[in-house]
C-alpha cells in the first residue's frame, strides 16, 4: 500500500535509477509501461517509448488537494490494477501532499506543501478531489483555517496542469445536486486559466488516473479530451456499446426486477434503469479492483456517474426516464401522457357527440321547407 | 339548382346521425378545385405511416413490453425494432426534405407564407374557428378554400414537433458512434437540454404529443367532412375538394378568377402562370 517510502526519491535521481534502488525489475517496469500504453489506446508498441520517457523522469511533484468529498476517489486510486508499480508511481508522485496518505499532520505538512509548491512552481501537477463550496464565503470546507476556494486558487497558481479527479472536482457531484445547499462547484468553475482534465466518475477508475499521469509524464501534456474534458482514451465510448450484457439488449432479453429469473440469467439491465446508453465510461473494459468486476457485471444498473449533473439528470436510478417534476405526486411521463391521450379521446368523443346533436337539430329545423321544392337553406354548413 | 339525388330522396335514405345525407352540392353550384399537389399528398401518407411505425417501435425501445427467451445469440428482437425505428425515421426525414422543397415550389396553399397566417385578419379567423368549434356553429367558421388559420397553426406546429423529434432522435442515434458526423452535428443538443436523459425525456414526451395530435387531427378532419361535406378527407387522397361557386372566399377570389384559371392537377398554380 501507499505509505511514505523508506527509499526517498532523491533530487536528481531518475525514475529508472529509483526503481532499481527499490528492487523493481526491468521486466516488471516494461510490463507496466506496456499495460499503460494499451490503456491509453496507443497500442502495445508504444510501451518502450513510454518506458524510455518515464525512465528519464526526474522526481515529479504532485500536490493532491482533498476538499469537500468522501475520500472515495483516493480509495479507488489505491486499487489501481497493477499492485506494485501503479501504487509505487502514485506513492512517488503524491508524496508532497495528500491528506489521507501523508504521515505528517498539522502545521508541519502545510509548511511542507508551501515549500514543495514554491520549489516546483510552474512544474507540479495539481490533483483535486472534492468540490468547492461557495456559499457563506466557503465556510463548509476549511483546511488549516483556509477555505477550499482559497486553497485551490493558491495551488492552481503554480500548477502546470490540473487533474480534476472524480465527479465532485468536475461539477460538484452529490453536494451540487439540487438544491445544492453549500453552493458546491467544480474546479473548472473557479480556475479558468490552467489546463484541466476531468477524470470523471464517482469514483473514477484508478487506472484512468494512473494512465493520465503517465501520459503527462511521457508526453509533457495532458491527453486529448472530449467536450466534458474527459480523456478520450478512456471516455470515448458509451458503456452501452462496450457492455458484456449488450447481446441480451439486442436480443430483447431484459431484467424486470432484481429477483426475477432474468436477473439470475444475467440479462440486460435496461428496464431496471441502466444509464449505460447515456454514459461514456471505460468501466466495462478497465473494470474495478484489479479487474475483478464492475457494477453491471455484479447485476446493478449503471447510474451514469461519469456524466455531469448525474444526481439530477440520471435519477431515478432504477427507472428509464427522469421523473416529471412540478406535480404534487411524482408522476412518470407515461402516466401523464396516457392520461392526456385518454383525455383527448374523451374530449373528442364529447365534441363529436355535441356536433352530431347540434347538426341533427339544425337539419331538422332547416328541413321544415316543403320537401318537393328546391332547397332554400343557406346555412353554409 | 338541385343536384341529382336531392333533398326529397335523400331524406328517405338510411340516416345514421346524418351520415347518409346527400352531399351538399344540392345546396348550390359546386366545383372541384385542386389544392394539394402530388408531393404533398405523398409526403402526408408516407409521414403518417412512418409516425405509426415510429410510435409502435419507439414505445418498445422506451419500455420493452415483450421479451425473447433462450440464448441471446438466437434472437435480435430489440436490434430489429431499433432498425425499423431508425429506417422509418430516415424515411420521415426524406419526406420532410421533400416538404421543405415544396415550401418553395408548391402552389399558394402549400408555399412557405401559407404556413404562417399571422395577419390580424388571420388571427381573427383563428378565433372565429375556435369559437365555431366551441359553440358547435359550423356556419360561423370563416369561408376559406385552404386551411383555416387554427388548422394551419396545428399543422405548422406539427412540423416543428417533428423537427424536435428528428433532432432529439438523431442525437441519441449518434451516441453509438462517438466522434462521428451525427454525434458531432448534434453535440449541442445534450448541452442545451442538460444531459442525454433530458433528450430522451423530451423525445418520449413528444411521442405522446404525437398520439394526442393524431386523435384530434383525425377527429377534426372527419368532423369537417360530416359537417361541411366538401370532401376534405378525400382531398388528401385525390388532391382536391368541392367549393361553392356561390359564396365568396377570403383566400381565393372565385369571382375574379375565371373558371379556366382555377387550380387543376395539370395547372396547380394558374395564377402564377398568368
Amino acid at each position: 500500500m501507499m505509505t511514505p517510502s523508506a527509499y526517498a526519491w532523491t533530487e536528481g535521481e531518475t525514475l529508472a535509477q529509483h526503481f532499481e534502488s527499490r528492487g523493481v525489475s526491468r521486466r516488471d517496469f516494461v510490463k507496466f509501461c506496456s499495460e499503460i500504453a494499451v490503456a491509453l489506446g496507443l497500442g502495445i508498441a508504444a510501451g518502450p517509448r513510454i518506458a524510455r520517457a518515464l525512465e528519464s523522469v526526474k522526481r515529479p511533484s504532485v500536490i493532491w488537494l482533498q476538499l469537500q468529498e468522501c475520500t472515495g476517489c483516493v480509495e479507488s486510486v489505491l486499487r489501481t490494477a497493477d499492485p506494485t508499480i501503479g501504487d509505487l508511481l502514485l506513492d512517488l508522485i503524491s508524496l508532497d501532499y495528500n491528506h489521507t496518505l501523508m504521515a505528517g499532520a498539522g502545521a508541519a505538512v502545510e509548511r511542507a506543501k508551501q515549500s514543495a509548491m514554491a520549489a516546483n512552481k510552474g512544474k507540479y501537477v495539481l490533483v483535486v478531489t472534492g468540490s468547492i463550496p461557495t456559499k457563506e464565503g466557503g465556510i463548509y470546507t476549511v483546511v488549516g483555517g483556509r477555505t477550499a476556494e482559497d486553497l485551490v486558487k493558491e495551488a492552481a497558481e503554480g500548477a502546470a496542469a490540473i487533474l480534476a479527479v472524480g465527479a465532485c472536482a468536475h461539477w460538484g457531484s452529490v453536494q451540487a445536486a439540487r438544491p445544492n445547499p453549500t453552493g458546491a462547484v467544480g474546479v473548472r468553475d473557479i480556475i479558468k486559466n490552467r489546463p484541466i482534465v476531468n477524470i470523471a466518475g464517482c469514483p473514477p477508475i484508478g487506472d484512468v488516473i494512473t494512465a493520465t499521469i503517465v501520459h503527462y509524464l511521457t508526453f509533457g501534456r495532458l491527453p486529448a479530451v472530449d467536450r466534458e474534458g474527459r480523456p478520450l482514451f478512456a471516455y470515448r465510448e458509451r458503456i452501452h456499446d462496450q457492455c458484456s450484457r449488450r447481446a441480451h439488449f439486442d436480443a430483447g432479453q431484459f431484467v424486470e426486477s432484481f429477483d426475477d429469473d432474468s436477473a439470475r440469467k444475467g440479462w440486460c439491465l435496461y428496464s431496471v434503469g441502466c444509464k449505460g446508453p447515456a454514459t461514456f465510461s471505460p468501466c466495462p473494459i478497465f473494470q474495478w479492483n484489479t479487474r475483478t468486476n464492475w457494477p453491471i457485471g455484479a447485476g446493478h444498473p449503471c447510474i451514469g456517474c461519469t456524466e455531469p449533473n448525474f444526481w439530477d439528470t440520471m435519477t431515478p436510478f432504477y427507472g428509464r426516464l427522469p421523473n416529471v417534476g412540478g406535480f404534487p405526486v411524482e408522476q412518470r411521463v407515461d402516466t401523464i401522457g396516457a392520461a392526456l391521450a385518454i383525455g383527448a379521446a374523451a374530449g373528442v368523443a364529447a365534441h363529436a357527440a355535441a356536433t352530431v346533436f347540434t347538426q341533427i337539430r339544425r337539419r331538422k329545423a332547416t328541413h321544415q321547407v316543403p320537401e318537393t321544392g328546391p332547397e332554400t337553406e343557406n346555412d353554409d354548413g | 339548382m338541385t343536384a341529382p339525388g336531392g333533398a326529397a330522396t335523400g331524406r328517405r335514405r338510411i340516416n345514421l346521425f346524418g351520415l347518409g345525407r346527400p352531399l351538399s352540392r344540392e345546396r348550390g353550384n359546386f366545383t372541384w378545385v385542386y389544392l394539394w399537389s402530388a408531393p404533398i399528398r405523398a409526403t402526408h401518407w408516407i409521414a403518417a405511416a412512418c409516425v405509426v411505425v415510429l410510435i409502435v417501435t419507439g414505445f418498445y425501445i422506451g419500455r420493452p413490453y415483450f421479451m425473447t427467451s433462450g440464448e441471446a445469440s438466437a434472437h435480435f428482437l430489440m436490434g430489429r425494432v431499433r432498425f425499423i425505428h431508425f429506417t422509418a425515421a430516415a424515411v420521415l426525414i426524406m419526406a420532410g426534405i421533400v416538404r421543405v422543397y415544396w415550401l418553395f415550389a408548391g402552389n399558394q396553399f402549400e408555399r412557405l407564407p401559407a404556413l404562417f397566417p399571422v395577419t390580424p385578419k388571420n388571427v381573427h379567423n383563428m378565433l372565429r374557428t375556435a369559437g365555431a368549434y366551441l359553440t358547435f356553429r359550423p356556419d360561423k367558421q370563416p369561408s376559406l378554400v385552404g386551411h383555416d388559420p387554427l388548422q394551419q397553426y396545428a399543422y405548422t406546429g406539427l412540423y416543428f414537433m417533428a423537427l424536435v423529434m428528428v433532432v432529439t432522435g438523431s442525437t441519441m442515434y449518434g451516441q453509438s458512434n462517438p466522434g462521428g458526423i451525427i454525434f458531432r452535428a448534434f453535440a449541442w443538443v445534450p448541452l442545451l437540454l442538460g444531459g442525454l436523459q433530458r433528450v430522451r425525456l423530451l423525445h418520449h414526451v413528444l411521442a405522446w404529443a404525437f398520439i394526442i395530435y393524431v386523435v384530434i387531427h383525425v377527429y377534426f378532419t372527419i368532423r369537417s367532412d360530416y359537417v361541411e361535406r366538401v370532401g376534405r378527407v378525400s382531398s388528401i387522397i385525390t388532391g382536391g375538394r368541392y367549393i361553392s361557386t356561390d359564396e365568396p372566399y377570403e383566400d381565393y377570389d372565385i369571382n375574379q378568377v375565371p373558371a379556366h384559371q382555377w387550380p387543376t392537377p395539370e395547372h396547380p398554380n394558374p395564377k402564377k402562370e398568368a
